[in-house]
């Protein structure tokens, strides 16, 4: 009989296992709160002192009044703001369907040396909550041509 | 004397229920899903994408929690049923993990503008169907029953802890994923109530399948449990 067999050594294990995975939890916990960062909101990139051409993911509310796309130029301007701090983004490329006034959007690409923000990936966020439409308009969503 | 007679439990007898009784929940809960329920507002009706992949993440999450409880029972009391729970629960569970993940980008690419991208929600799913699709990879490294089991359950009971990690990494972090709709503190579930109705609906149905295919898999690694033993004696 293996000692892992005798009744005191599957407690062990069991106890040692659940230690561990306590562990593991606080310590991911403790880490992902503090250290984990997916992208910066412009008031962090900004106490951060992002440099210029620094690579940087900026996230952030688009403001009202702000977003122009041109067809033609295939130019993109919105500001991003966190309610403290904003940050003008300028890209190219049509914008993902969901990018509008009021929602979140999440930029990549580096900053300017005039302190816009140059994006080379524009994604756009959603918020949890989901509503039946009203009124007869129901949003057809159009994924734009790359 | 060897037996062949297989013992008819109930879980045995249920399995035809089950079954049945997945697919007419699937059936009802895809027209809640596809037809039934509005548009979302914002994103039309790209939204009966959630209907799917949020159920499969809850049913991955259910998967994962049964493998650790059975790994616990199986340090416990050594009884060889438990590890086979274990290991059918973890199988369905990548199943539904590896959907999630799939699904989750079907619905990134209208919504988000890209398939894919390294944010907490999705690294730490990633990471979910990693482990345990290491979990799997691990038992085959022993034919000793016991030993497998072993090794397999102390892992169980360890990899469960990324299931709250997935869960809660959107509210510890800045992420692109959004905060969860239902499973929140307060819950206030921020759903419309027949998009709510919808996804418990899927949610029933998928229970009902998990429970299926976890009376044919447990059945199956019973019937290699008791060859393996045949073998030995």
């Amino acid at each position: 009989m293996s000692a892992a067999n005798r009744i005191g050594g599957r407690r062990v294990l069991i106890i040692a296992a659940l230690a561990i995975a306590v562990v593991i939890g606080y310590v991911a916990t403790q880490t992902l709160q503090s250290a984990a960062v997916y992208y910066l909101t412009p008031t962090e990139a900004a106490r951060r002192g992002i440099a210029p051409g620094q690579a940087a993911r900026l996230g952030g509310q688009v403001l009202a009044g702000t977003l122009i796309y041109d067809p033609a130029s295939r130019a993109l301007r919105f500001t991003i703001g966190d309610g403290v701090s904003t940050v003008k983004v300028i890209g190219s490329g049509a914008p993902p369907g969901l990018l509008r006034e009021g929602a979140g959007a999440v930029v990549e690409g580096t900053f300017a040396a005039d302190g816009t923000f140059r994006a080379t990936q524009v994604i756009a966020k959603h918020d949890e909550v989901y509503t039946a439409p009203t009124g007869s308009a129901v949003p057809t969503h159009q994924t734009p041509a790359p | 004397m060897i037996s062949t007679t297989a013992k008819t439990t109930s879980a045995l007898r249920a399995r035809p229920f089950l079954g049945a009784a997945s697919v007419v929940a699937l059936f009802v809960a895809l027209w809640m899903a596809l037809v039934w329920s509005p548009p979302d507002a914002v994103m039309g009706n790209v939204v009966r994408i959630l209907y799917v992949h949020v159920a499969n993440a809850w049913l991955a999450y259910l998967a994962f929690v049964v493998v650790f409880l059975a790994s616990i029972a199986y340090l416990w009391t050594k009884r060889p049923v438990f590890d086979a729970i274990a290991v059918a629960s973890a199988e369905i569970g990548v199943l539904f993990c590896g959907l999630t993940l799939v699904l989750g980008a079907i619905w990134a690419r209208p919504t988000w503008g890209v398939w894919w991208s390294w944010e907490p929600r999705v690294i730490t799913t990633a990471v979910m169907f990693a482990m345990y699709v290491g979990y799997l990879l691990l038992r085959n490294l022993s034919n000793d029953l016991e030993r497998r089991a072993t090794r397999a359950a102390v892992l169980g009971i360890v990899l469960v802890v990324d299931v709250p990690i997935v869960h809660l990494s959107v509210t510890w972090m800045n992420a692109l994923h959004q905060l969860p709709s239902v499973l929140r503190p307060g819950l206030d579930p921020t759903l419309d109530p027949s998009m709510l109705a919808s996804l418990i609906a899927m949610t029933i149905a998928f229970t009902f399948l998990y429970a299926y295919l976890m009376t044919a898999r447990v059945a199956i690694e019973r019937r290699r449990q008791a060859r393996i033993l045949e073998a030995r004696a």
